[in-house]
């Protein structure tokens, strides 16, 4: 990427901070997401409520449910999968107020659903708190075919649906959690640059 | 004057060209030999009779045509047409806005006739003609939006405001310069005008934004915006990249004059009434350069606009493979006389 | 700016202190439609003046033979709502503004939150148009000083039916505010318009619950609040106008001649921004528009509501 070029579309992520003014808290975690959560409550345990879904799957040797356990006093829930995880998030948000505050640890593909799960319950992207651990890979929408090809860690991944080579670029929607995927040897079949792990 | 639609492909064949008349009056874009990236928005009043500016939505010899290249994209990508629900006021404030216009402004191809809530839209070039109940989807064969998107040349964008910026909320797109609306649909401002290059100058969109966010009803406003197109090609999409690229190696010194077309968009944005959203306009406007040559002071224009470009430019609008081929070409037409600022053929 | 012309077509006296206008078209053809939420600019000339004042627009945006605006006389009225309510009388034409929205509806909630009090009750009536029109849930909460001077209960309570809460303060009636916002459903958004101590309560209220920012909507339009006399030296027309007490720096820049432009008049809009080449002894800022760092940095000014706090400003028009 260049120098000193920004591009607006790429989310940025920070770590987990308490929001003071809440009336509840809802924390959700993934692998190695967990430690994020374990530092949130080394900030303090808020006063309001505070709910904790944590899923173990995403990296098995990376599993805090244990910890958690200790650290958590009430409403800790924990999951084998993600899947899982989001389901209950489902039941959850119907029952819930206004006041209530996000926040999410994990990979950005797990992030990113929570993020299309709250949406539907009127929950804007901008008022989840998000940070990212694990890993950076990506997922990548094929412009050409529409799949979505997940966990891609290369400059340039072959698409899950079409097959086509795809560029990664920079370009990320929020509406699909992914960064936009453009065939890479359409002028010059054939003609592909190195391929490298740069998003590990 | 009633138009004579021409019977053309801007696909397979590229049967595509233009009379004396359209090339005469195409938007060209350059009125300096600089070319400085720049909001330049201006009024969308009414301009010279005949001029692509005498109305608010301009019909040319390529309606037909056009429209049917558009159906021909929509079918097979139903995905270049997407509205999310809450954008339903908005569909029909701009069906009631382009009907209006068209009824209004051209008179011998399209009428409507409002009973109150029961409108008659009557298409004469697209032998269309139907009954409806404005307000009322379900009597519509497609969502509103949809259904008038395709009966006006160019493409369309609605933009919700809210929290201080705007979003694209729906669409119809087939005639993009490499943008994705399956992409972008729900992107705000800032998000959408992500990927543009460095060189553009700094704080520019964050000045447009801030002018858009107060567009008045009844005061449109314009710019142009421009691009090279190999083939006369509506679809330039990301989504058919695979189809249109490899285009971009077939351009050489014999065939550059007849093979590249200068894009022109006239972009508009109207400010919508019951919705409060935004209509974007992008009416393109496709032309060979051997067209463009036609009238010396415009060859001589583009020449010495193309050869003072900025790298960056000339890649980001995806040219970088037969623009030196351009310029070459071009050179052969520019005596290097001074040329008054100004748009004008002649 | 393009400006309608309209005819005064009836007017009605509310309440002691609200008169209800209602304006035409001259040729009978049909307004444009707009927004729930939207007001316009009224222009009148007077005393050798031109007074410029937003209204919201009441009726239902659906409906465009007629507009209708109301307007509370002020006490201190620096003479617009004053002239309204003694001078405009039936068949008299005025220039109004195309309509501007500025408190628009969030499309996307799930749910809206519409918070009242007195004469702020004008842009809730057209968005309860909007709301019902859509389907969408909504309260309505509307608290005043007296049911005997209460704007409009009568047709709310027809048309809200039980979505409509009503709070008359010298029965004791108060509207729990911390009570209404923390028991919402997740999607909710909610607006106030009315006094400003009020906005600030919800807008504080909101916050304190950890209600996100763009869920809390406010409207507060500030009439031009009445100042020190200054001088206005413009620097491309190289003229200099006095700006007398009573009358804001858009008004005395606009009875000189000069071409500026605006929309709300009321500081929230920023179309009517300046660039503040000079000064002496800083800025009056009242607007909503400008950041804080804009406003101390005293290069820019809302001429529409904001002032000079010495004797001379050097402006960039
Ligand atoms: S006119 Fe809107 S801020 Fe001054």
């Amino acid at each position: 990427m260049e120098r000193g070029y920004w591009i607006k579309s790429k989310p940025v992520y920070t770590s987990l901070v308490w929001h003071e003014k809440a009336t509840s808290h809802l924390v959700l975690a993934t692998g190695i997401g967990g430690m994020a959560v374990l530092k949130l409550f080394q900030q303090m345990h808020p006063r309001q409520p505070v709910t904790v879904l944590y899923a173990r799957y995403a990296q098995m040797d990376a599993d805090y449910s244990e910890t958690l356990k200790k650290v958590v006093p009430e409403n800790l829930y924990i999951f084998k999968f993600e899947e899982a995880l989001l389901a209950s998030l489902k039941e959850i948000l119907p029952d819930t107020r206004m006041g209530l505050r996000l926040y999410v640890a994990g990979s950005e593909g797990f992030i990113w659903d929570v993020a299309g799960v709250a949406k539907q319950f009127g929950i804007d992207d901008a008022e989840i708190m998000k940070e990212l651990t694990d890993t950076l890979a990506r997922s990548v929408y094929c412009v050409h075919c529409k799949s979505v090809t997940r966990n891609v860690t290369t400059n340039i991944v072959p698409c899950c649906g079409c097959e086509r080579m795809l560029f990664v670029r920079d370009h990320f929607s929020r509406n699909l959690g992914a960064y936009m995927g453009l065939m890479v040897d359409a002028e010059s079949p054939g003609e592909l640059p190195a391929i490298e792990e740069i998003y590990p | 004057m009633a138009l004579n639609f021409k019977q053309e492909t801007f696909r397979d064949d590229y049967s595509y060209s233009n009379s004396a008349h359209a090339i005469r009056r195409f938007p060209f874009p350059f009125a300096e030999d600089q070319y400085m990236y720049s909001v330049n928005i201006e009024p969308h009043t009414k301009g010279e009779p005949g001029s692509v500016y005498e109305f608010p939505f301009d019909i040319d010899e390529h309606y037909v045509a056009e429209c049917l290249d558009k159906e021909i994209t929509l079918m097979q990508d139903p995905g270049r047409y997407h509205a999310l629900p809450h954008m339903m006021d908005a569909q029909w404030d701009f069906l009631e806005l382009t009907m209006t216009a068209l009824a209004n402004d051209y008179p011998e191809h399209f009428s409507l006739s409002r009973n109150g809530q029961t409108w008659t839209w009557d298409n004469k070039p697209l032998g269309v003609c139907d009954t409806f109940t404005f307000g009322d989807s379900s009597t519509l064969v497609r969502e509103p939006f949809d259904y008038i998107g395709r009966q006006v040349q160019g493409d369309f964008v609605l933009l919700d405001q809210r929290d201080g910026t705007l979003y694209a909320d729906a669409g119809i797109v087939t005639s993009q310069a490499d943008w994705s609306l399956a992409f972008n649909v729900g992107m705000s401002w800032k998000e959408w005008h992500g990927p543009v290059p460095r060189a553009t100058e700094i704080g520019v969109m964050d000045r447009a934004l801030k002018y858009l966010l107060n567009l008045q009803l009844a005061n449109p406003v314009r710019r142009l915006n421009w691009t090279m197109t190999v083939n006369p090609r509506l679809d330039t999409s990301p989504e058919n990249y695979p189809y249109w690229g490899g285009d971009r190696n077939k351009v050489n010194t014999d065939n550059v004059g007849d093979l590249v077309n200068l894009r022109v968009e006239l972009q508009s944005l109207f400010r919508l009434p019951r919705s409060n959203a935004i209509v974007f306009s992008i009416r393109c406007y496709l032309m060979s350069l051997k067209d463009v040559t036609s009238y010396p002071r415009w060859a001589k224009r583009l020449h010495r606009v193309q050869k003072t470009m900025h790298p960056d430019l000339i890649e980001y609008k995806g040219m970088t493979k037969f623009h030196p081929i351009v310029v070459d070409w071009l050179s052969k037409f520019d005596d290097g006389a001074e040329l008054g600022i100004g748009t004008h053929p002649e | 700016m393009n400006m309608i012309d309209v005819k005064v077509a009836a007017i009605k006296q509310v309440t002691p202190l609200i008169k209800h206008f209602t304006f035409v078209k001259e040729d009978g053809s049909e307004l444009p439609s707009f927004s729930g939420g939207s007001h316009i600019v009224v222009a009148l000339d007077a005393d050798g003046r031109t007074y410029r004042n937003p209204y919201s627009l009441m009726g239902s945006p659906t409906e465009t033979d007629a507009y209708h605006i109301s307007v509370r006389r002020q006490e201190n009225s620096r003479g617009g709502s004053a002239f309204m309510h003694e001078n405009v009388s039936v068949g008299m034409t005025l220039k109004i503004t195309h309509p501007v929205n500025l408190f628009t509806l969030a499309k996307m909630a799930h749910k809206h939150i519409l918070i009242a009090g007195g004469i702020g009750i004008t842009p809730f009536m057209s968005q309860i148009e909007d709301l019902k029109r859509l389907g969408v849930e909504y309260e309505l909460h509307y608290a005043f000083r007296s049911y005997a001077q209460a704007a409009f209960v009568d047709e709310l309570k027809k048309s809200c039916g039980s979505s409509l809460y009503c709070y008359g303060d010298s029965d004791g009636e108060r509207l729990d505010m911390q009570g209404l916002l923390s028991w919402q459903p997740l999607g909710t958004h909610v607006y106030v318009c009315g006094p400003s101590p009020m906005v600030v309560s919800v807008i504080e209220t909101a916050r304190n619950l950890g209600w996100p920012e763009h869920s809390i909507h406010n409207e507060q339009f500030l009439s031009p609040p009445v100042g020190e006399p200054f001088k206005v030296q413009l620097a491309k027309s190289e003229i200099e106008v006095e700006v007398p007490a009573e009358m804001s720096m858009l008004e005395a820049i606009e009875a000189a001649g000069v071409k500026a432009e605006y929309l709300c008049r009321g500081g929230v809009c920023g179309r009517c921004e300046l660039g503040v080449l000079e000064h002496d002894g800083g800025l009056e800022h009242h607007d909503h528009f400008l950041t804080e760092s804009e406003k101390a940095s005293c290069r820019k000014i809302m001429p529409c509501v904001s002032r000079s706090k010495g004797k001379r400003l050097l402006l960039d028009l």
